[in-house]
């Protein structure tokens, strides 16, 4: 077991030190000049040369590259050319936000897309089986900035129950700041939950047709025993696989959400970054988002083995 | 209206919204302004974007700034200049008594500091940096700048927030500056990156005591507090006004017009006009180096179908041919015959005059502002129909910027600017910026102008330079377009400008 957290530990910091690579390259790779962009439509050539100049950026690329893996071996990822502040800072800054918007999201999505996913598959063929299929791929077909608008024009600003946008003020609480949250947690929610229905329901009729379940009814076991405690114990590790990855992707790709809610989160932050070209925040979001990846995926492995005592690594 | 809640509705709403429903307004004494983005810097010195100058004019203060008919006027300096016959050299009188946020005394040194920086570091300040032999305090409150040759755009140059001749204490001039630290009404309190900047009331401003007009005269601190919330998407920035969120927002789309109207929670507010969009030429290399090419494109464009397609409501542009639009001390009719001629088949006779050989035109445009993407596209139409080959170069704005560095990368760059107060202030009339545009006509009229100081004379000058743009086909104007801002129900002493600034602003009781 250890061994194994060990090896998969190992395979992490390739994946990291290659990620790293890529992102250093692509982002060079990409037109558009970050001096020229914060000095304004006014600035000349010349001043966006010697701007250049004080951020390092006229240095061969390869020496950039070395100076940039140095400094982030040591866990250093550079200094934030649009804010002046170390990347690290940037992005712990954006951490709170994104985990509870992805954590609130998560826990909507399951809330509704666990029991009414078993109970489809329960009642496999009825009309609320139909209808949830129907509002599942209903839910994945909507894009979520749609779902977003609307939302927001009319629960948030029409009836003024949700903050519009944004994430408080200076005098804003912790508590206050979560309710900042709640809107697109439900639009994250409504949309994510879609998936997670499908692969509940998919996976519980699986297992609802193994021999096992029929032995269990026959054995005069109640429905709601054989149901939960051993079709859904035993169609769970798909179910995990996909809330893990869910929750990966909910981290680094709520983008769109946080655009229209304006919370400065992760994936705002990545946009604006690109739109900047503030090459070190976007080199810095990408090595922690490829981090948070591996991380999450050998969490899931390790639930396997909680769930599941077949399991053996 | 909105919809009236049953009274547990309400409860709930009122818990789920939390200080979102109390609004801005109960606090009577702070305002929330929602901007187009972060500000790039606090130092207003080292950047032309205008949401940097609407951010930082309210802490950084300059000698001069511009009255409500775009007059320059005293605001850290006492007076208008003397200025010597020659035109050389300029005696500013510095106001005593005024003090920086970090609690010192502003004095000529401090100024002299600030405007030593401005020249050699701000894109406006090297504009004028070559023409200015010296700046001197010649008082504990007098400063006196003596320039090589006339330059009359300077007092324009000196009043503008951006790229802006800041003053700053002395001590604290550098390469970069930071904490910034000014004389304004309202000093940062705090800055969370793209969440909120707080400015609070500076208790020892000195305020001028004439009567406010534009951005001069008196700055009364109405309200104890301004946030400027950036707030990227535009129609977050509508929502966020209608349901009371904000207090103002800024560049709102033109389609939310209508629900802003119909509101009572806030009112539309049009900038009109706020500015012109424009096709910058590249004269240094490529199709558009021939002049008989340019008279092609000129002759092509449609001017009205492109500015429709871009704004889609005559409520927002004006088909206008002046460079400067009606009421402005500049404008004049010189060369608009020229302007928005839709004539196709005279681009093709032009076209044929100048051996044009099927070569693309390029147009290099973005889609980060939707109004330079419509244009293009109808543009490209007419100037097809016309015989021009067209290659759109659709590009990012930061690609842009840098592919327009580039002479051997385009012929046509969209962009488009606020009416600026002097017409010195953009360099496309310069032979040095990066369209290059140069003839020896042009060039002896511009070194007229900048070195003119009979305001008569300037204007007659700048008619000249006008019908030279149509002429020459220097750069082409498309019209004029309006801005769209919106300000809750309530909230007066918010001067219509592109560069909104808030003191003097009193929210509804």
């Amino acid at each position: 077991m250890a061994r194994y957290i060990f090896k998969r530990l190992i395979g992490m910091m390739i994946v990291i030190f290659i990620v790293l690579t890529i992102a250093f390259i692509i982002v060079r790779l990409a037109p558009g000049d970050p001096a020229a962009l914060m000095l304004g439509p006014e600035a000349t050539a010349e001043d966006a040369a010697a701007l250049r100049q004080r951020l390092g950026l006229d240095r061969p690329i390869l020496v950039q590259y070395l100076s940039f893996v140095g400094n982030a071996l040591q866990g250093d990822l550079g200094e934030s050319l649009f804010f002046n502040q170390p990347v690290t800072q940037v992005l712990a800054g954006r951490a709170e936000p994104t985990i509870f918007l992805s954590l609130f999201s998560l826990l909507i999505a399951l809330v509704i897309a666990t029991p009414i996913g078993i109970y489809a598959a329960y009642r496999r063929g009825s009309l609320l089986d139909q209808a949830a299929i129907t509002t599942a791929m209903l839910a994945a077909s909507i894009p979520s900035f749609w779902t977003g608008l609307m939302l927001q024009r009319y629960l948030a600003t029409d009836l003024g129950w949700f903050p519009v946008s944004g994430y408080g003020g200076p005098d804003t609480g912790f508590l206050e700041r979560m309710r900042y949250l709640l809107l697109p947690s439900i639009v994250l929610g409504i949309v994510n939950s879609a998936l997670i229905l499908r692969f509940t329901r998919a996976s519980m009729l699986d297992i609802l047709g193994e021999d096992y379940i029929r032995t269990a009814r026959s054995k005069g076991m109640g429905e709601r025993r054989v149901v939960l405690r051993h079709a859904l114990k035993n169609a769970a590790i798909p179910i995990i696989t996909v809330v893990g990855l869910t929750f990966a992707l909910l981290v680094s790709g709520a983008v769109v959400t946080e655009r229209v809610f304006n919370i400065p989160g992760m994936g705002n932050l990545v946009v604006s970054a690109v739109l900047r070209r503030d090459y070190p925040v976007i080199q810095g979001a990408l090595i922690v988002v490829a981090s948070l990846y591996v991380l999450i995926n050998l969490l899931t492995d390790l639930l396997y083995l909680v769930v599941d005592k077949r399991v053996k690594y | 209206m909105k919809p009236r809640l049953p009274k547990r509705a309400s409860l709930l709403a009122a818990f789920l919204a939390g200080t979102a429903l109390a609004g801005p307004l109960a606090a009577q004494t702070t305002l929330d302004v929602a901007i187009i983005g972060e500000a790039d810097t606090f130092d207003p010195m080292m950047s032309t974007k205008d949401v940097v100058s609407i951010v930082t004019q309210h802490f950084v203060e300059t000698l001069y700034t511009f009255d409500s008919g775009w007059n320059v006027a005293p605001l850290l300096a006492t007076d208008l200049p003397q200025i010597s016959d020659d035109g050389l050299t300029y005696t500013i009188g510095i106001r005593e008594g005024v003090t920086f946020h970090d609690g010192s005394s502003m004095d000529a040194k401090d100024v002299v500091a600030s405007l030593e920086r401005w020249l050699e570091v701000a894109s406006r300040g090297k504009l004028v940096a070559d023409k200015v032999a010296s700046v001197e305090a010649t008082g504990d409150y007098e400063v006196t700048i003596t320039l090589t040759e006339a330059y009359s755009p300077l007092l324009s140059l000196l009043a503008f927030s951006n790229s802006a001749a800041a003053i700053y204490p002395e001590e604290i001039i550098g390469e970069t500056i930071d904490p910034v630290i000014g004389t304004g009404p309202y000093k940062i309190a705090e800055h969370v990156p793209d969440q909120y900047l707080q400015l609070v009331r500076f208790d020892d401003y000195s305020s001028r005591s004439e009567e406010p007009d534009g951005a001069a005269g008196a700055r009364k601190q109405t309200v104890d507090e301004i946030r400027f919330v950036p707030v990227p998407d535009p129609n977050t920035r509508v929502e966020g006004l209608l349901s009371g969120q904000f207090d103002f927002a800024d560049g709102l789309p033109a389609e939310s017009y209508g629900r802003l109207e119909s509101s009572d929670v806030a009112d539309p507010m049009l900038l009109q006009p706020f500015g012109w969009p424009v096709f910058a030429l590249n004269h240094k290399d490529g199709l558009l180096a021939d002049k008989t090419i340019r008279k092609a494109l000129q002759a092509a464009l449609p001017m009205d179908d492109m500015l429709f397609a871009a704004f889609g409501d005559d409520k927002f542009f004006l088909t206008d041919g002046p460079l400067y639009p009606e009421g402005w001390a500049w404008r004049n009719d010189a060369g608009v015959e020229l302007f928005n001629q839709n004539d196709q088949a005279r681009a093709a006779e032009l076209l044929k005059e100048a051996g044009y050989d099927g070569t693309p035109l390029r147009i290099l445009t973005s889609r980060q502002y939707e109004f330079h993407f419509k244009m293009a596209e109808v543009a490209r139409m007419a100037l097809e129909a016309a015989g021009f080959t067209v290659q759109m170069d659709v590009v990012d704005w930061a690609t842009l910027g840098e592919r327009r560095n580039d002479p051997a990368l385009w012929d046509i760059y969209i962009s488009h600017s606020p009416f600026l107060p002097e017409p010195s202030l953009t360099d496309m009339y310069s032979e040095t910026s990066r369209l290059g545009w140069s003839n020896p006509e042009k060039d002896k009229i511009l070194a007229q102008f900048t070195s003119e100081t009979d305001p008569d004379k300037r204007k007659e000058l700048y008619t000249q330079l006008q019908g030279q743009v149509f002429e020459d086909v220097g750069f082409i104007k498309i019209g004029a377009f309006n801005a769209l801002s919106g300000l809750a129900e309530g909230l007066t002493g918010v001067t219509e400008t592109p560069w909104p600034f808030f003191w003097n602003a009193e929210p509804a009781e």
